[in-house]
């Protein structure tokens, strides 16, 4: 791809000439050849001193011929060692009180533009509830129903085989005996429902669609009603990834800026705007909270050399333009 | 003041390069790559050989160690993405192992010892002239003679084994597992051959 040695060739050069140097006495200071090759790149000096040094570790050996070797003790230096570096707040999501009532009417679950929620269900069941989502929980005794109205939701179901768990999101139906999983309708049309499974087995299926029903088991990954037929993807790191939010954080591993700048923006009212397309689709990776576009946005600017504007409203990322 | 080529030449055979497969050791265990690692080692050398003077070098180790750490923090800085994994890595970086080891107080002994091996795995011909040149320390022109082989022979042959002898160095773990550490040394320099 580029013609850059790498250290070890770097390495191997400067054996030769530590050699030349050791066999014929040159002076590395004066000699013209030696004095030419070093210019050539900055980290050939370096390697002739190890090369050399090499040498002289080697003569050490001349003791062994002869006289016994000399002991010494390095003296030590003790390093200040750093406190760990603070870990990232707690969930942002308040846990909400145990709602243990049975309840005839569904109950209404919501959460606003960067609200992140852990609901305990009453049959034991949790659900994590994703920014700017809504879903309405039904628990009848012979069946426990989740409509899942806009958003995504993430659901660790209790075992009753008794009583199957159905999330229902448009005509996508996931059902769960005991398991995990989320469930996400996407925001444009044709984006489909996006079913990720991270314990046990779900079964899926369409409502009013005869194909049959497809098992996915944890670590798979299926999109349904969307513009492309579904296929099941099996990718456990991906979709935790993807579950970064249940703790309030966006990982983000290589996508492109615009995507992450879309994953922030549903979360905050100050919307995060990339000016220049060139940039968008810069790649990045980092580990961010999800209520602090800011951070990203810095941790962008400082490592793809781009310039931050923002007011209330947004978060403008440009290119640095050299003045 | 201005110390001279070999001054230098020497600190570093004596008081750096011993200490290098432990540098490399700690650099791995803080998650860096073999690739990055190669080039934090090289920059260190650099620095070194851009130094006038190494008197104000008390400890070798330390030093080598703190110099790799800032090194190689700046690159994690430098790069153009910002990992997952860096925050762990750069504070991974700060926890510098650069005191000796209970080995480290006979060195010197143990240091010989693995001249000695160093030597020893290399191929034969590399071998003998190593022994003579750098144990016996017999000229190239009497290394030559005694060997009844052109000086050039012996010059090429000379950075041959210099050539593994710094592979063999840099692979070493000797330090980290003193006994797995010389089995592998002397396996990799005859892998080589």
């Amino acid at each position: 791809m580029n013609s850059i040695p790498s250290a070890s060739e770097i390495d191997e050069e400067a054996a030769d000439w530590a050699a030349r140097v050791d066999a014929r006495g040159l002076d590395v200071d004066h000699d013209p050849e030696l004095r030419a090759w070093l210019k050539g790149d900055a980290r050939r000096a370096g390697a002739l001193l190890r090369a050399q040094a090499a040498i002289s570790f080697l003569d050490r050996g001349r003791a062994l011929a002869g006289a016994a070797p000399p002991v010494e003790a390095v003296p030590a230096e003790r390093p200040s060692r750093r406190a760990l570096i603070a870990g990232a707040g707690g969930m942002a999501a308040a846990l909400v009180g145990g709602v243990g009532l049975w309840r005839a009417r569904p109950q209404r679950l919501e959460t606003r533009l960067g609200e992140i929620r852990r609901v305990p269900l009453a049959d034991g069941s949790l659900v994590a509830i994703n920014t700017k989502t809504a879903l309405d929980v039904a628990m009848k005794p012979r069946s426990r129903r989740i409509v899942l109205k806009e958003g995504e939701a993430w659901f660790q179901v209790a075992k009753d085989p008794e009583r199957p768990f159905v999330v229902a999101a448009g005509p996508v139906r996931v059902r769960a005996v005991g398991t995990a999983f989320s469930v996400r309708r996407g925001d444009e049309a044709g984006a489909g429902v996006d079913v990720m499974v991270t314990e046990g087995v779900v079964e899926t299926w369409v409502e009013g669609d005869p194909s049959p029903r497809r098992r996915v088991a944890a670590g798979g990954r299926i999109v349904l009603a969307s513009a492309v037929s579904p296929t099941v993807a099996q990718s456990p790191s991906e979709i935790e990834r993807s579950l970064a939010w249940r703790n309030g954080e966006i990982a983000l591993d290589g996508e492109s800026l615009e995507q992450a700048a879309r994953l922030f923006n549903r979360y905050n009212s100050r919307q995060i705007v990339i000016e220049d397309p060139e940039l968008a689709r810069e790649r990045f990776v980092g580990l961010f909270q999800t209520n602090e576009p800011e951070s990203f946005a810095a941790a962008v600017a400082a490592t793809l050399g781009a310039v931050v504007a923002d007011d209330a409203g947004s978060i403008r990322i440009s290119r640095a333009h050299i003045s | 003041m201005k110390q001279s080529r070999a001054e230098i030449v020497a600190f570093v055979g004596g008081q750096i390069l011993p200490h290098e497969a432990d540098v490399r050791a700690w650099l791995r265990r803080s998650g860096s790559s073999a690739a990055d690692i190669d080039d934090v080692v090289q920059e260190t050398y650099c620095r070194l050989a851009g130094l006038d003077s190494v008197a104000h070098i008390t400890s070798g180790r330390a030093y080598f160690f703190r110099t790799a750490r800032n090194i190689a923090i700046e690159k994690i800085r430098r790069a153009r993405i910002v990992r997952i994994d860096c925050v762990t890595e750069i504070d991974a970086l700060n926890v510098v192992d650069d005191e000796p080891s209970p080995e480290r107080v006979v060195a010197g002994r143990r240091e010989l010892g693995r001249v000695q091996q160093l030597i020893e795995g290399l191929p034969e011909r590399c071998r003998q002239i190593f022994t003579l040149r750098r144990i016996h320390g017999l000229s190239q022109k009497e290394t030559a003679l005694r060997l009844g082989v052109t000086e050039n022979v012996v010059e090429m042959q000379s950075a041959r084994g210099l050539r593994l002898i710094l592979r063999a160095l840099s692979e070493a773990t000797a330090q980290d597992r003193p006994v797995v550490g010389k089995a592998h040394e002397l396996h990799s320099v005859r892998k080589r051959d």
